[in-house]
C-alpha cells in the first residue's frame, strides 16, 4: 500500500497530475486546482491510501509537481 | 475668474500614477502609507506570483478595497497567466467578488479573462504577457481595456509616438476616457521579451507563464562546445541575468513620452523594498511636478534604492542606446541588511513604549532597526534608548524582553530586524 497526500490550498492548478495519473488526480472546475480522487480531507491535506499498482505514477506526480504539495510514503496496511 | 479656477485645476492633475505592487499585507500598506495612488496584487493562483505566499485569499478582497478606499488608492487585481479550460470557473467566481468588493480593475491578457471582466462590467488593464509594441495594437485593445501597458523592450521614441496617437487620433477605452499608457518603471527585468519565457517550464515542469517562475535566469552557466568540448570563454557566468530596472534618474524623461502610469514590480520582494522603492519614486514624480527635480535629489534617490535588494541598475532599453545590461554576482546588491532579531510582544499607547522579545542574535542602543508585520506594514527607526527586562542597558540578547520609545504602535503579529551594512559589500 502507498500513501498519498496533496495540499490542496497551495496548487496552482499547472494540471501536470492530472495529465499524470488521471485515475488519481483531477482538475476541480470550482476552484481550478487539483483534487485527489476518493480522498479523505483534514485541514489542508487531502489523504488516500490505495494500492501498489498506482506507486509509479504518484510518484511521477510527486516529481513534475512544480510546488512540491504532492507527498507519497509506504504504509504497512 | 475663469482662467485662474483652469490654472488651478490644471496643476492639480497628476503628472503620472504611482502603482505598487502587493504580494501581503504587510507590503501592502508600506506602498500605500509610502505614497502609492494604485496598487496591484494577486488572489489564489491565476496571475505571475501564483505561489501562496505572494498572494492574498479571496475572502481577503473585501477588506484590502475597503482599506484602499480609505487611503484613495486604487485596487487592481491581477489575473494574468495562461488561462486552462479547468480555470475558467475560478476566473469568473474572482472577476465576480472583484465586481463585488468594489476593486478599481483586472490586469489581464487571456482574451477569456478580458472578455468576462468587460461582461462583468469591470474596468480592465492590459497586462505586459501581451507585449503591446505598437498603435494598431493598442487600437485593437482599446476596445476592451482603458489602461494599457507597454512592452517593456520599447524605446521611450516608440512609446511617444504611441502617446502622441492616441492623443491625437482620441483613442478612447470602453470608460469613454483617452487610453492610458503604463510603463514598468523599477525593478526585475526578465531576459525573455515580456516574461514569456518557457526555461523554468523546460527544467523544472514549473511554468512561469502559470507564476512559477524558477528564476534559471538567475543561475551561473558555462557553455560548452559539445562537438570539441571547448567551453566558451565569458566573462560573466550570470549569462542570463540582466540587472534590475531603474528609471528614477530620468523619469521626467518618461513623464515627456506621455505615460500615464508608472508600475513597480516586485509581488515577491520584502515590504521594506516596497516601501523603500514608493517612496522614492513618489518623491521623484512630485518634484517633476514641483519643478525641484534635480541631480542631488536624484542622488538621494538612487543611494535610497540602492538600500534595498537590487541587481545593479541599468535603464533598460527606454533610452534606446544600451545593449543589456547583465548582474554579475548571486543575489543582492543592497547595501543594507536585515537580520532578525525579536517578535512584538505589547505597545503601551500612552507612553509610546514597544516591547518585544528578542529570539535571536543581540540588538544594541543605537542600532538601526527595521519592524514588519500584516497591520503596521513597515516602520523603520533607531534605538536612541535601550531597556532590557526593565533595566536601562546597552545590549538585549535571546531571551530578554526589551522595551523602547517608538511612536508608530506595534502589534504581536509584528517582527523587528535589525538592519546592518551588507557584509559582502564591504
Amino acid at each position: 500500500m502507498i500513501s498519498i497526500s496533496l495540499q490542496q490550498k497551495k496548487c496552482i492548478g499547472c494540471n501536470y497530475c492530472a495529465e499524470i495519473a488521471p485515475e488519481l488526480f483531477r482538475m476541480s472546475k470550482k476552484d481550478g486546482k487539483s483534487v485527489l480522487l476518493h480522498a479523505t480531507h483534514k485541514g489542508d491535506y487531502q489523504n488516500l491510501k490505495t494500492n501498489d499498482f498506482f506507486r509509479e505514477d504518484a510518484l511521477k506526480c510527486k516529481e513534475v509537481c512544480p510546488v512540491k504539495i504532492i507527498k507519497v510514503h509506504d504504509c504497512k496496511s | 475668474m475663469d482662467k485662474i479656477n483652469f490654472v488651478s485645476k490644471k496643476m492639480k492633475t497628476k503628472t503620472m500614477e504611482l502603482m505598487a505592487p502587493a504580494g501581503n499585507w504587510e507590503s501592502l500598506r508600506a506602498a500605500v502609507n509610502a505614497g502609492a495612488d494604485s496598487v496591484y496584487f494577486g488572489v489564489e493562483q491565476l496571475n505571475m506570483r501564483a505561489r501562496a505566499s505572494m498572494n492574498f485569499e479571496l475572502s481577503e478582497l473585501k477588506e484590502i478595497s475597503a482599506f484602499c478606499s480609505q487611503h484613495k488608492v486604487k485596487t487592481y487585481l491581477t489575473l494574468n497567466t495562461i488561462v486552462y479550460d479547468h480555470d475558467l470557473s475560478i476566473v469568473k467566481k474572482l472577476i465576480d467578488e472583484a465586481k463585488k468588493q468594489h476593486i478599481s480593475a483586472i490586469i489581464a491578457s487571456d482574451q477569456a479573462v478580458i472578455s468576462y471582466a468587460r461582461s462583468a462590467g469591470m474596468e480592465v488593464h492590459i497586462s505586459t504577457q501581451v507585449n503591446i509594441t505598437n498603435i494598431e495594437t493598442v487600437k485593437f485593445y482599446a476596445l476592451f481595456a482603458d489602461v494599457i501597458v507597454l512592452s517593456r523592450e520599447l524605446s521611450l521614441n516608440q512609446v511617444k509616438k504611441i502617446t502622441t496617437a492616441i492623443e491625437k487620433e482620441q483613442i478612447k477605452g470602453p470608460s469613454g476616457r483617452l487610453i492610458e499608457i503604463e510603463l514598468f518603471g523599477h525593478g526585475a527585468l526578465c531576459m525573455a521579451v515580456s516574461g514569456k519565457c518557457y526555461l523554468s517550464l523546460h527544467s523544472q515542469n514549473s511554468s512561469a507563464n502559470r507564476g512559477a517562475c524558477m528564476q534559471n535566469c538567475r543561475r551561473t552557466y558555462t557553455v560548452i562546445d559539445n562537438e570539441t568540448q571547448n567551453e566558451l570563454l565569458i566573462d560573466n557566468e550570470y549569462i542570463m541575468s540582466p540587472q534590475d530596472l531603474c528609471t528614477i534618474d530620468f523619469l521626467d524623461k518618461i513623464v515627456d513620452s506621455g505615460v500615464k502610469v508608472l508600475k513597480i514590480e516586485g509581488r515577491g520582494k520584502a515590504p521594506e523594498y516596497v516601501k523603500t522603492v514608493v517612496k522614492a519614486y513618489r518623491e521623484a514624480i512630485d518634484a517633476i511636478e514641483n519643478n525641484t527635480y534635480n541631480t542631488a535629489a536624484i542622488e538621494t534617490w538612487m543611494e535610497d534604492l540602492k538600500s534595498v535588494y537590487n541587481r545593479g541598475f541599468w535603464s533598460g532599453y527606454y533610452l534606446g542606446q544600451e545593449m543589456g545590461s547583465w548582474h554579475n554576482t548571486s543575489g543582492s546588491l543592497a547595501t543594507q541588511k536585515k537580520i532578525y532579531i525579536a517578535k512584538g510582544t505589547h505597545y503601551y499607547p500612552k507612553t509610546q513604549i514597544a516591547e518585544f522579545e528578542v529570539e535571536a542574535q543581540h540588538i544594541a542602543k543605537g542600532d538601526s532597526i527595521l519592524i514588519t508585520g500584516p497591520t503596521t506594514g513597515v516602520v523603520e527607526s533607531s534605538i536612541d534608548e535601550l531597556y532590557v527586562n526593565g533595566k536601562p542597558a546597552l545590549l538585549g540578547k535571546k531571551g530578554d524582553q526589551i522595551t523602547f520609545r517608538l511612536a508608530e504602535r506595534i502589534r504581536v503579529t509584528d517582527k523587528l530586524y535589525k538592519l546592518i551594512p551588507n557584509p559582502e559589500l564591504q
